[in-house]
């Protein structure tokens, strides 16, 4: 990291994917620094830079434990995104971070995870599934529970199918579709019907903020306690570094001292985000 | 003379009637001189109430608030809001109505007449009593202000400490109202727009020279904006965001809104939002002066509007705010408007 | 280091500083704000509140953070723009604006240091003015552990005397500063020192307002956040931003880019003051806003001050200059809204 905390590192996209199209596109990104670079824990996020339109605060979705790129994925939705979103491989953009805390994993050796995800919601949790597919044997049963609005909104479908192969996954997507055979529902509803188990198990979740509603309160109903519940927090934020004053839910930043929380140290948060 | 308790004698019926929601008027704190709005919904709010020549501020600018309140309101209370009204203040109500954005029957308005003087400069009156402490100003019966100090009370002439644009009032008894209260009367104004006349008369070079002078000294804190009834767009060219977004307005859209303005307080973009905004209330300003008083570091922006009430007057024969029947200048194109600019 | 200069003498003593840039309220359009001298006043300073206080001087309004311009294989070069360090100097800043950087620099520091700030804030000689008489009849920096004769965050104190000012040098930075021009200076006399000791000690007994029971208001405000008093408070308030660019300890920015040609890309990164009182300060791209309204905004405002900031730094993000009560064009009055929010009920 540069002494200076405003000025980004220069990196270079390396590959671009198209993960949904249509109204709510969302595109994956790696990326390699051109000098330098930093490592990342997971759960941690990234200012990325369009030079002339602004940054956006984007989680690092790769494993840590991967060190050839980090991977970013997009949701376009305003001036800096959409930028983001014309980008090619070969196009050069600014970086700053790491910002943010991490999910404890290492708290979290031997015990079963279950992922819990909606839409773009799958990104800032998939650095932690990646890092535990990657180390084998430091955790129990992985569990990925995972849905859209509908299968065209599904990110990561090549993943995805291959994770099938090594862990349980569950799809489902809000309304029924001629090919659709796994469940019809909101993520809330399937975590019900899967009834995953409490018992040494981690459950992190992350999505729209409804979805992530429904989805603690469907792990409470399965007696989850609120320490076993994690999810990610987002704001608007503009220096990533606790100063601009804006990211703040209560005393606490979320670019700085967030965005992972447990339920435990959310439920306690004035509902401002 | 307006007398206070008539004003709340009328306050207090329309609320007990049920006929208002509420009563936008001036109270005083104990602690200061300065009137401040309040917003009355018991007879025990209403006793607070109070008329005097710090009653500054323009109440209209609440009925902007109103409408959007209304909006979000579940279910809608549709009676009318109580505003009490200066004469300018009530000029604003009728450009509202003029552009569709209120309806008559939104406001019940008390108005009250300015009689022969207006309402206090605060900066004249601080200088006028440097090294002590103003506990209160009254109108005086003789065209003067009676300003009680820590340190005794003083009379002063009300041309001395009276708001610039009071002394180019042309509006000084309410030009709408639902009930009245004072005099009616009319100020002599000798010379309409002699504020403008003065910087009319400089070479471009010193006029371009004092309002880069003065315009560098804004801090964008957009209290101008803010305080004026006038400025009620939802999309201003000054935000980064256009507030009217929805969840179905596109990521395009919101991306390819343009960028008018930089935030940044460089002369070149206050001098351009500074324009912009004069011209955007070109045929609209009523010249309350609220603009000026609320500016924290005293930039003459009355006279930038001024000179467009002036245009408005010398082009079209147009004043503004007096006619709600009248379509507003800026959305209406008449066969005897000017067209000697048509070559 | 005590000594007495004589007011006579005070446009001399600004002399021997040419190496510096100095600062002094001016008045300006009826306003006063720090400003570069140009001609020392002989009569020393004026005893005034400036409308922008002095953060202003060390977190400006606008700064460039860098440039950016598209060039050809390594895509973009980008050059920091960090300030200068000219030595400067604000003259005649009160207690309350030289505690307000003690609070910012608490912000700008941690574990992200922020070199815009100190670059600037670290060059600056703080010289401050007692305030013998309050200089704003809404004054109460001794309700938020303030003084009118504070010394904290200055180099030198200055304390009028009449025809001298008693200068106090409390840093080796203030000391430099007299010993640039020691020959104007004199050693005290014991009176001249038992006199100050007397004049701070009166004019803590002039300050107009107060806010009693300060401490019992963070606990208070934490079982506030869903009520309905914000929205009653915020009815009047017309969302501009003159109580928070005005208030020395808010420190609340954006950062743009600001694009000087498109092709080749060029620009520059620049900070500029925000405010949480705008609407668009926390609206997310989506529209979604986590402070929709005016009482959120308020809440937000008074919780930082009085609630956050206490809980992070153990102090309240106030000094009681009472600029956002003399400024705000509908009167809002944070003591007021303070006081009602120590006294209310549940």
């Amino acid at each position: 990291m540069p002494a200076n905390v405003y000025l980004p590192l220069l990196a270079k996209v390396i590959s671009v994917k198209e993960e949904v199209g249509g109204a709510r596109e969302i595109k994956t990104f790696r990326t390699q620094f051109l000098n330098g670079g930093f490592t990342h824990k997971c759960g941690q996020c990234a200012m990325l830079s369009m030079f002339g339109r602004g940054e956006s605060m984007i989680s690092i979705s790769s494993s840590p434990l991967v060190k050839d790129y980090l991977q970013f994925s997009i949701l376009k939705t305003g001036r800096v995104t959409t930028a983001i979103h014309d980008l090619e491989v070969g196009s050069v953009i600014g970086i700053r971070g790491p910002y943010g805390n991490a999910f404890p994993i290492d708290a979290w050796n031997g015990k079963n995870i279950l992922f819990a995800g909606g839409g773009i919601g799958l990104a800032p949790i998939w650095s932690v599934l990646q890092t535990a597919l990657l180390r084998k044997g430091d955790f129990g049963e992985l569990t990925l529970i995972y849905g859209a609005r509908t299968s065209q909104d599904i990110v990561f479908k090549d993943e995805l199918a291959d994770l099938r192969k090594t862990m349980a996954v569950h799809l489902s997507i809000d309304v029924a579709e001629p090919e659709w055979k796994e469940f019809v529902g909101f993520v809330a509803q399937n975590v019900l019907d899967k009834k995953p188990s409490p018992a040494n198990t981690i459950a992190i979740t992350c999505g729209p903020p409804i979805m992530i509603k429904t989805v603690i309160k469907a792990l409470k109903d399965l007696k989850f306690e609120d320490d076993q519940i994690f999810t990610t927090v987002e704001n608007k934020m503009k220096c990533g570094i606790g100063k601009c004053g804006r990211c703040n839910i209560g005393r606490y930043y979320v670019c700085k001292d967030g965005p992972v929380y447990s339920w435990a140290d959310l439920k306690k948060l004035p509902q401002e985000y | 003379m307006v007398n206070i308790e008539d004003l709340k004698a009328e306050a207090k019926r329309i609320l007990k009637g049920g006929n208002v929601k509420y009563i936008i008027g001036y109270e005083r704190p104990s602690n200061a001189w300065k009137a401040n709005p309040v917003f009355a919904r018991t007879p025990e709010d209403v006793d607070r109430l109070v008329w005097d020549p710090s009653c500054i501020h323009n109440l209209v600018r609440f009925v902007v608030d109103e409408k959007r309140r209304k909006a979000k309101e579940k279910p809608v209370d549709s009676r009318p809001i109580g505003v009490v009204v200066k004469g300018c203040d009530s000029r604003g109500i009728v450009v509202l109505i003029q552009e569709k954005f209120i309806e008559r029957m939104d406001v019940f308005l008390i108005g009250v007449s300015c009689e022969s003087t207006g309402v206090v400069d605060e900066r004249k009156l601080a200088k006028k009593t440097v090294g002590t402490t103003v506990l209160k100003v009254k109108f005086g019966e003789r065209m003067n202000y009676v300003v009680t100090t820590e340190d005794g009370i003083l009379d002063i002439p009300a041309a001395d400490i009276i708001a610039d644009r009071c002394l180019e009032c042309i509006a000084s008894f309410p030009v709408v109202s639902d009930h009245l209260l004072g005099e009616k009367s009319k100020r002599d104004v000798p010379k309409p727009f002699q504020s403008v006349e003065k910087m009319e008369s400089l070479p471009t070079k010193g006029k371009w020279d004092f309002w880069e002078d003065q315009l560098r000294k804004c801090v964008r804190c957009y209290a101008c904006r803010s305080v004026c009834p006038m400025c009620y767009c939802d999309e201003c060219v000054v935000d980064t965001i256009n507030f009217a977004v929805t969840p179905e307005t596109t990521a395009e859209e919101k991306a390819q809104r343009i960028k008018w303005l930089e935030k940044s307080p460089a002369d070149s973009e206050n001098i351009f939002y500074h324009l912009v905004r004069a011209i955007h209330l070109a045929g609209r300003c009523i010249d309350c002066g609220e603009c000026e008083r609320a500016c924290p570091v005293n930039i003459p922006l009355r006279m930038l509007n001024k000179k467009m009430e002036k245009e408005a007057k010398e082009l079209f024969g147009y004043d503004v705010g007096f006619d709600a029947e009248k379509p507003a200048l800026m959305s209406c194109y008449l066969d005897g408007d000017p067209g000697d600019f048509i070559r | 280091m005590d000594k007495i200069l004589a007011k006579n003498d005070f446009a001399r003593w600004l002399e021997a500083l040419a190496s510096y840039r100095l600062y002094a309220p001016q008045n300006k359009d009826d306003v006063w704000t720090y400003e570069l001298i140009e001609s020392p006043d002989s009569r020393g300073l004026a005893d005034v509140m400036t409308a922008v206080p002095a953060k202003k001087i060390v977190f400006p309004q606008r700064e460039e953070l860098f440039a950016f311009e598209e060039g050809d294989e390594a895509g973009y070069a980008l050059s920091e723009l960090l300030p200068g360090e000219k030595p400067t100097v604000i003259f005649g800043l009160r207690p309350c604006e030289a505690k307000a950087v003690i609070l910012t620099d608490l912000v700008f520091g941690g574990e992200f240091v922020d070199e815009y700030y100190w670059k600037r804030r670290n060059a600056v000689t703080f010289v401050g003015l007692a305030c013998l008489k309050p200089p704003s009849p809404n004054c109460f920096c001794l309700s938020v552990n303030g003084s009118p004769h504070g010394t904290e965050g200055l180099d030198i104190l200055l304390t009028d005397l009449g025809d001298t000012y008693y200068v106090e040098s409390l840093t080796e930075k203030g000391e430099k500063l007299v010993k640039a021009a020691s020959d104007l200076f004199a050693d005290p006399k014991p009176d001249e020192r038992t006199r100050v000791m007397r004049l701070h000690g009166e004019s803590e007994k002039k300050l107009r307002r107060s806010l009693s029971r300060i401490e019992d208001v963070p606990e208070k405000l934490k079982g506030m956040f869903d009520s309905p008093f914000w929205d009653a408070e915020s009815m009047s308030c017309i969302r501009c931003g003159i109580c928070t660019y005005l208030c020395p300890t808010c420190h609340c920015f954006d950062i743009n880019d600001e694009v000087e040609s498109s092709s080749p890309l060029q620009g520059r990164r620049v900070r500029t003051w925000d405010t949480c009182q705008f609407p668009d300060f926390t609206m997310h791209s989506s529209g979604h806003n986590p402070r929709p309204d005016k009482a959120a905004r308020l809440r937000q405002r008074i919780n930082h001050k009085f609630q956050y900031f206490v809980e992070v730094w153990q102090n309240y993000q106030c000094t009681g200059c009472g600029r956002c009560i003399t400024l705000c064009p509908v009167g809002i009055d944070i003591i007021n809204v303070v006081e009602k929010v120590r006294d209310h009920a549940g």
